[in-house]
């Protein structure tokens, strides 16, 4: 009894002090009201006795909203990202799709099945200055292991995988990249608990998405083939065409380069056979003649062999180069 | 050292005297809270409702509210009118109410919901939804001497 009373004299205190923040407004989020938020509920009554009116007051049962982990996870990269000779930037959101702020942890799998091959990942980066493209060195490239910054409530956050092409990758596969987000706080099957974990000083409870999500990025191998075809041709001093000394070889080297990407620093080098000697001023590229000297021109030639330097070229285009020795 | 301590006593008098002579003299009517969480329960491959105390409550969750009502006096009162603001997390639930009235603007009209509008942000009118109640009510007539009941709604945390 004693008990009982004293307890009365509690809680109807507490619903005078109450009664104002019944009418405060809880932050209103899609996601729900932010964890943290206390619903206080406290009904009164009033009423007549004889000539006289009374009102009356009920305590104010107050239960404060936990912390709801979810996620929701984006690939972004509409069109498949093009790797070849440069790292593919592949684009994702996060959007915390629970009711408190939480930090994620990332995860890059290259292994998805039905890949053509498994791209190498470099780095998980944050767009931490928010314009929505990656910029090395500016924006926060995620320590392995380590959360992203805390997300707010219904907040996004974009975030870049750089992937570079494995060795063995053939122009024209396709791959997928997945990309994982798992609350900081925890996973697990929707309402698994995590006791005072939540934001506000409550629980975080594992919500329908299991405090986890997942999205592809595609992206396709680009690359180029050189194929080198070498062939001669000899023009002896009597009109025929017989190797006999004082006869001239014009060799004619041809980079063919297939495929959808480009091929860089590709030079065209060949020696000069032994017991034969380089025609000084008879190097070509694609009929176009190439001085000797190691100069502004892409190629250079000498009594040792020749060097044309073709820098990069696309594929399906095709480079001849010649030059004449003759036979000591 | 004295003074304190016989401070101390008067306050626990107090705590013990003031409300029996709070229920007995001004207070007829005794009005106690209770919320309740609707959980459901997976059990042999069926959903099961149970009502739980809400230890761990996330959006979504349904919450039903109950405020008993005893008549403790020796008189009957009448015009009995219970009044409950919906707090400001919650929306009230789906197709409840059948016996109370709600409003929408604050406690100002009072009506059923298909009778009430909310006018949006762009001015114009629309139908009230479960979502837009701000108060629900009931209305009992007579209250006879050690008549008690409980009054309930259920809300769902947005």
């Amino acid at each position: 009894m004693t008990k009982q009373l004293s307890s009365r004299v509690a809680t109807r205190t507490l619903a005078l002090v109450s009664l104002g923040a019944v009418l405060a407004p809880a932050a209103a989020h899609a996601t729900g009201v932010s964890a943290g938020t206390l619903i206080q509920n406290t009904a009164s009554a009033t009423y007549t006795s004889g000539a006289s009116g009374g009102t009356v007051t009920s305590n104010t049962v107050s239960i404060k909203v936990d912390e709801l982990l979810n996620v929701a996870v984006a690939g972004l990269t509409t069109t498949p990202a093009i790797a070849g000779q440069t790292s593919a930037v592949l684009e994702y959101s996060i959007t915390n799709t629970g009711n408190g702020p939480e930090a994620f942890k990332l995860t890059a799998d290259p292994a998805v099945p039905g890949n053509g091959f498994d791209a190498t990942v470099q780095s998980i980066v944050v767009d931490s200055n928010g314009n929505g493209v990656y910029d090395a060195g500016v924006d926060q490239v995620l320590a392995p292991g380590a959360s992203t910054p805390a997300i707010a409530a219904d907040g996004s956050l974009k975030v870049f995988v750089i992937v570079s092409l494995p060795s063995g990758a053939t122009d024209g596969q396709t791959s997928q990249v997945k990309l994982t987000a798992d609350a900081a706080t925890g996973t697990g099957t929707p309402g698994t608990v995590f006791a005072g974990q939540g934001d506000g000083g409550g629980d975080a409870v594992v919500g329908s998405t299991g405090a986890s999500s997942n999205a592809n990025d595609n992206l396709i191998a680009s690359l180029a083939t050189v194929a080198l075809a070498k062939s001669a041709v000899i023009n002896d001093q009597f009109g025929g065409h017989q190797p006999v000394p004082g006869a001239v070889v014009i060799y004619t080297l041809t980079a063919s380069v297939s495929g959808t990407g480009q091929a860089a620093g590709v030079h065209i080098i060949d020696v000069i056979p032994t017991g034969t000697t380089y025609e000084p001023g008879t190097l070509t590229l694609n009929a176009a003649a190439l001085t000797d000297a190691n100069d502004v021109d892409a190629g250079q030639a000498s009594s040792s062999g020749v060097d044309v330097n073709l820098g990069t070229i696309s594929g399906g285009s095709t480079k001849t180069v010649t030059f004449n020795v003759k036979i000591n | 050292m004295k003074k304190i301590i016989l401070t101390a006593a008067t306050v626990l008098l107090a705590t013990f005297v003031a409300p029996v002579a709070a229920a007995q003299a001004a207070q007829p009517i005794e009005l106690k809270g209770q919320v309740q969480l609707d959980k459901i329960v997976v059990e042999n491959g069926h959903e099961k409702h149970v009502l739980v105390e809400p230890k761990v409550v996330v959006p979504g969750d349904k919450l039903i509210f109950a405020t008993a009502y005893r008549n403790t006096g020796s008189v009957a009162v009448s015009n009995f009118v219970v009044t409950n603001p919906i707090p400001a997390g919650v929306a009230l639930a789906q197709g409840e109410t059948p016996m109370a009235e709600i409003s929408v603007d604050g406690g100002k009209t009072w009506g059923k919901l298909v009778q009430l509008t909310v006018t949006g942000p762009d001015g114009a009118k629309r139908a009230a939804q479960n979502s837009d109640v701000t108060h629900i009510r009931w209305t009992l007539a007579q209250l006879a001497p050690g008549a008690s009941g409980t009054l309930s709604y259920r809300g769902v945390v947005r």
